[in-house]
């Protein structure tokens, strides 16, 4: 493990939850390789407490895995190579397996893109939701089982009693999904990570399961890091958003400001790629094909797409030096050369 | 579930139909004449009497078309009578069950601990997939497999009985004669039982319900337990019943060479002796147990894998 310089050096070992803190994740300097490839590097992350974060970004930008990661369940072969994953306070990284065991399901749930596959196909519903329960709540297996049938009605499943004997092939995925709903809020967990829960989904039941998750949201208080590529469920979804490209956060802030005044060019032609912007005859792409974190050594990574480094007079900077994620605006922050006194916004 | 019970029940009968004629025609395929050798069997003279033999052929319903010898001998079978042994004269049921307790006693021994050994050893290593550990069984039982029983069986008498003398080295008298027919016939099954285990226990860690439930909090090992083995053991379970209906066949092989009366020496001496009951009733004995296995384990994946219950009754 490398030294984390803006760590302070502490004499006790990891301090447990700090839970008057209003931050409930917070990813200072992640860097995550599969062998030497760094796949997220420089990552810095904050989700406060009782909001809805959207991570957005192409594919392979690294949003997946630093939800992984942030889960202790990165994927074979990738590993944690730098920098922390504070959760109320404790750092996750390098946690014993056993102490991530506990808060896993506890205090941080995970929802995933393809429900049914998450499904144990020889477990029952049941079997599975009731895990939390007597993991993290302290209850007898029989009382778990038990209070299954009340916390598949409270995510809005019909007939809870014979859902809960059901197996994953009888669900739809909307149906799926709802049940991981209700097995990832059983543990009652300060913050839910969700990876593109509705990405499988058809739009009609997307819009009900966005639904769900922000009613339950508001009702537990709990903050969410949801993970998407679509700006339509940010922007009816999210509080604030943080967009990621190549593995770093290029831009983030409230969802309002960044829809109305994208600073980072990126963002602009992720915005203008999207179909929320209707006044485009024709669907705008950004050109070239995503940038990969390991591709590039210096400068900014946005750069070989960059429509605005092209004639601007940072040209030379852009070429070799990172721009850092600086201000731009309350709360608002954009990773470019170009300040907001410069010509570029929309 | 019923639906595909009785499907498989129909199936199953007239497999079982095709499996009794089969049984019945092929002592006949041996050639030679079954008369000429129950007598020559009984006298010492050489030279036999013509209308001894014709008698005897009379005697025992060998004169007969060969249709209606099958119609009143599946008659009887299915009333559980398969006739008189030509040699010993005793009824052939008393000695298919004489010889199959033998067999069946001696395959779940060597196929029970053939499994015992290779679920978890294989589970082992594929959870420790890649390493140091997981070359190593793999290799030992890659070995297992090359051993042919024929050779080992002398060796293990031959260290075990001879020069040790820990074990009887033939016979079947006492719990003891188990041990090494038993340890011969466990090592085949146990090495493809571990591979497979391992296989499928590297595709089910991989799975993403796997990953789900380690974020619902369960440890590595308890999702091991309570997601991973259960969808693991199908294929397991499987094989282990195509290799019990074959260790109940009897090795042939090894109950000869451990002089065991089992299903193997029994039908084996009765094809020496061209003792055309044992030899039918044998046949059918052993095919008609391994279509019950295997029936049985396919309905007992059933109930593990309710996966596997939808795609039957999408047919």
């Amino acid at each position: 493990m490398k030294p984390r310089p803006h760590e302070p050096p502490s004499t006790t070992p990891r301090k447990a939850a700090d839970a008057t803190s209003d931050t409930t994740l917070d990813i200072r300097g992640l860097r995550v390789a599969f062998g030497d490839a760094a796949v997220v590097e420089g990552l810095d992350l904050t989700v406060r407490r009782g909001e809805i974060l959207a991570l957005v970004g192409e594919s392979g930008s690294g949003k997946s895995v630093t939800a992984r990661a942030a889960m202790g369940l990165l994927p074979p072969g990738a590993r944690i190579t730098g920098g922390s994953i504070a959760l109320d306070g404790e750092d996750l990284v390098g946690l014993p397996p056993r102490r991530m065991d506990r808060i896993r399901g506890g205090r941080v749930a995970m929802l995933f893109q393809q429900p049914r596959a998450m499904l144990d196909p020889t477990a029952t519903v049941r079997d599975q939701v009731a895990e939390p329960l007597w993991l993290h709540r302290g209850l007898s297996h029989r009382e778990a089982r038990r209070r299954v049938t009340g916390l598949l009605r409270d995510v809005g499943i019909p007939e809870p009693e014979r859902r809960a004997r059901s197996y994953a092939y009888q669900l739809s995925g909307g149906m799926a999904q709802r049940v991981m709903i209700a097995a990832a809020l059983a543990g009652e967990p300060g913050l839910l990570i969700a990876d593109e829960p509705t990405t499988a989904l058809d739009v009609t039941v997307q819009a009900q399961i966005l639904r769900l998750l922000k009613r339950r949201q508001r009702e537990s208080g709990m903050s969410v890091l949801l993970i998407t590529h679509d700006l339509g469920i940010v922007a009816t979804t999210a509080d604030r958003v943080a967009v990621m490209y190549a593995g770093r956060i290029v831009e983030d802030g409230p969802v309002a400001e960044i829809f109305d005044a994208p600073r980072h060019p990126y963002t602009q032609a992720l915005l203008r790629a999207s179909l929320l912007r209707t006044e485009a005859d024709r669907l705008y792409t950004i050109p070239g094909s995503a940038t990969r974190a390991r591709e590039l050594r210096r400068g900014c990574r946005f750069r070989p797409r960059c429509p605005v480094a092209e004639g601007m007079g940072v040209a030379h900077s852009c070429e070799n030096e990172e721009p850092t994620l600086s201000s731009c605006g309350s709360g608002h922050r954009s990773r470019c050369w170009v300040r907001p006194s410069g010509a570029v916004g929309a | 579930m019923l639906r595909f019970a009785l499907r498989r029940a129909t199936v199953t009968l007239a497999t079982l139909l095709v499996v009794s004629l089969l049984a019945f025609l092929i002592p006949y395929l041996s050639g030679g004449d079954p008369a000429r050798a129950v007598l020559r069997s009984r006298v010492s003279d050489n030279a036999l009497d013509p209308a001894a033999v014709e008698a005897l052929k009379a005697d025992l319903g060998l004169d007969r078309p060969l249709l209606a010898q099958y119609v009143s001998w599946l008659g009887r079978v299915i009333g559980g009578d398969f006739g008189l042994s030509f040699t010993s004269r005793g009824p052939v049921s008393e000695l298919l069950g004489n010889a199959l307790g033998v067999s069946v006693t001696l395959a779940v021994v060597a196929l029970g601990t053939a499994v015992l050994i290779a679920v978890p050893l294989g589970t082992l290593a594929a959870t420790r997939h890649g390493s140091r550990l997981d070359h190593g069984i793999t290799l030992v039982t890659q070995g297992f497999v090359a051993i042919p029983e024929y050779w080992l069986a002398p060796v293990l008498v031959l260290v075990f009985s001879r020069h040790l003398g820990w074990l009887p080295s033939a016979g079947w008298e006492t719990p003891a004669s188990l041990i090494l027919p038993a340890l011969t016939l466990t090592l085949r099954p146990l090495a493809y039982v571990l591979r497979i285990t391992r296989a499928a226990m590297i595709d089910v860690l991989a799975a993403p319900y796997i990953t789900a439930a380690r974020s619902r909090g369960l440890g590595s090992r308890a999702t091991l337990l309570r997601h991973g083995l259960r969808n693991g053991l199908l294929p397991v379970l499987t094989l282990s019943s195509v290799w019990f209906a074959g260790l109940l066949g009897g090795s042939v092989v090894i109950e000869v060479l451990f002089n065991i009366p089992g299903m193997g020496q029994l039908v084996y001496r009765g094809v020496v002796n061209q003792d055309i009951p044992v030899i039918q009733g044998g046949l059918l004995c052993v095919v008609a147990l391994a279509i019950a296995i295997s029936t049985l384990a396919d309905l007992l994946g059933e109930l593990i894998n309710p996966t596997a219950r939808v795609r039957h009754d999408a047919h």
